[in-house]
């Protein structure tokens, strides 16, 4: 396998027959559940032939709280709160997707001022994302500053959402047909100041950790997943970019208003190491910090006073069928697959299509003949958050 | 949704594959999403055809989902074809009449991302798949008893001689305040009288 060492074969000690104690074999390591690498409670099985990975066997459902069975007693409002604790890191998103698919089987409008603020808190909800995942990978590898910068100005970010929604993580703020609270103009304003710090921001993230040296050495050539890779397990997000194919569904299938925007499709461009490596996938992360402010920004110029609330009617019935919806977190794509019955008040069956637990499932095939120190690298630079995986 | 005009899908499937018998489900309303139905034997076959044609080709494997619709299973395939100029996705539907053991054959070899969506069918639904090389639970603890996301599931009152919700650890304030409350209903109801 492809490993920065160039290494070929796994070098393999050499075994005397004759001595029993000299015998090579695989050992086995357990990586996690608690281990600060795996972002949360993931326990990875590792087969080591010394230093080098032979096979490598993710144990999941540390976290599984059988989101979906709970969704099947719950009415379509009530289970916006448990859409919140799939991603937590990201949690307007999969409102976001949530009230999507639920308004669409609803065929209700949702008001401009709506969809445009909900465009604006969830590209700020990508820049959290995307800098917590900065942070923590750096500090994956072993540089610590980052992350204090990172947190730094995430943290202002979730100020804007306490301000406005009353929580810091868990916000239940992208009710069906609208929002639930409106932004006051001090609010946007303070927005238009934080996009413009942001973006020096970014360009010092970028000058500090993308072309430092070590940072290069220890992610380019690192975990390649091809683009073969990708569409064999149907990754999305920033895996797919980052192998250098340009699909993102805010451009190429436009849900809410993206189709009035303008902005670029980052991709891995193999700058440093090749495409599809660790780096690749940091660096496509870093430039949609970038293209998110350039959205927010337009989103100041289309933005008129209104309603943020469409029609709904007090307790919700669905029609019978089912709807499939995907839209682009900042993971990957999450898609909701909702059946209800005639006249339903509660979902009879949700099937959530987490990004996370796809990716995760691509670390058998990307692992062997990797360094362990290159595999903890591996699993930072594809953003696990575990509340997605096991749901 | 689908980008895709499911009726020729249908009659491609059932012209390449035969014995496929792919049905359009179509949908009552415009809102709501159409799928394809085809006879659970032939969904190996129709998945690597999907794969490899050249005239409608879907090359990443999106989600498989179970449900239960109580007198029968259906599994339910999600297929998308990440292209910027024919993005298209398809729901493929197949229906298990065999509730008790229901089996139908696996298509990880066709799609690798199938490997794991099989084992979460699997662990929620008891739902067997032939030819998948480790089917095993994935969500669920592997000494888990019956398939949590069965309509008939009924939650276990013990884990490995642990008692789950035990009641000295139960807040009855709120199933109290409930009960008092329809008592003083019931009191006033009877006084009224």
């Amino acid at each position: 396998m492809q490993s920065r060492w160039d290494i070929g074969e796994p070098i393999k000690p050499t075994i005397n027959e004759d001595t029993e104690q000299l015998k090579s074999e695989l050992l086995t390591l357990n990586m996690g559940p608690q281990h600060p690498a795996t972002h949360g409670v993931l326990r990875i099985e590792i087969w080591t032939d010394s230093e080098v990975v032979a096979h490598v066997i993710p144990h999941l459902g540390y976290l599984h709280r059988c989101m979906e069975k709970h969704s099947e007693q719950m009415d379509f409002r009530g289970v916006i709160p448990y859409v919140d604790r799939l991603d937590y890191l990201a949690s307007m998103n999969m409102e976001w997707g949530y009230a999507i698919t639920v308004e669409k089987m609803l065929g209700t409008e949702v008001p401009r001022r709506a969809e445009l603020l909900r465009i604006m808190t969830g590209e700020l909800q990508r820049i959290a994302s995307h800098l917590m995942a900065f942070g923590t990978y750096a500090l994956d590898l072993g540089a610590f500053t980052p992350f204090l910068y990172a947190f730094d100005y995430r943290e202002k970010i979730l100020r804007f959402f306490e301000e406005v929604s009353g929580a810091r993580l868990l916000y239940n703020y992208m009710w069906i047909g609208g929002l639930w609270n409106d932004w006051t103009d001090d609010q946007l304003d303070r927005v238009k100041v934080f996009c413009d710090e942001m973006e020096l921001e970014a360009k010092k993230y970028h000058q500090l950790v993308s072309m430092n040296k070590i940072f290069v050495q220890r992610t380019a050539n690192v975990g390649i997943m091809s683009l073969q890779d990708c569409f064999d397990f149907g990754a999305t997000g920033p895996i797919l970019r980052g192998a250098g194919y340009k699909w993102d569904l805010r451009k190429n299938k436009p849900y809410s208003l993206y189709n009035e925007f303008d902005f670029d499709v980052p991709v891995g461009t193999g700058e440093q190491g090749v495409v599809g490596d660790c780096w690749n996938r940091y660096i496509v992360r870093m430039k949609e910090v970038t293209e998110s402010i350039k959205i927010i920004r337009q989103v100041f110029d289309k933005l008129e006073p209104g309603p943020v609330m469409g029609k709904v009617s007090k307790v919700i019935k669905l029609p019978k069928g089912e709807v499939y919806v995907r839209t682009e977190a900042p993971r990957g794509e999450i898609g909701f697959h909702l059946f209800s019955e005639q006249d339903g008040k509660t979902p009879y069956r949700m099937k959530v299509k987490s990004p996370c637990f796809t990716h995760v499932s691509m670390l058998p095939r990307v692992a062997p003949g990797q360094m362990i120190a290159d595999f903890v690298a591996t699993i930072g630079s594809i953003d696990i958050v575990l509340g997605e995986v096991d749901r | 949704m689908h980008n895709v005009d499911l009726n020729q899908l249908a009659s491609l499937i059932n012209k390449n594959i035969p014995g496929a018998n792919a049905v359009v489900n179509v949908a009552p309303d415009a809102k709501l999403d159409s799928s394809i139905n085809i006879e659970a034997s032939h969904i190996t076959k129709t998945a690597q055809w999907l794969r490899s044609n050249t005239e409608l080709p879907f090359n990443a494997l999106q989600a498989i989902t179970g449900i239960d619709w109580m007198e029968s299973m259906e599994v339910c395939y999600i297929f998308a074809n990440f292209d910027v100029n024919a993005s298209r996705e398809l729901i493929l539907k197949v229906r298990l009449t065999d509730r008790v053991d229901p089996k139908v054959d696996s298509i990880m070899k066709v799609y690798p991302a199938a490997d794991w969506q099989e084992r979460e069918v699997y662990d929620m639904f008891g739902i067997k798949f032939n030819n998948h090389k480790d089917l095993r639970r994935i969500l669920c603890p592997d000494d888990w008893q019956g398939w949590p996301l069965r309509k008939d599931y009924v939650a276990a009152k013990y884990y490995n001689g642990i008692e789950i919700y035990p009641e000295a650890k139960m807040n009855f304030e709120d199933r109290d305040f409930i009960v008092r409350q329809a008592m003083i209903k019931k009191a006033q109801e009877t006084k009224a009288q």
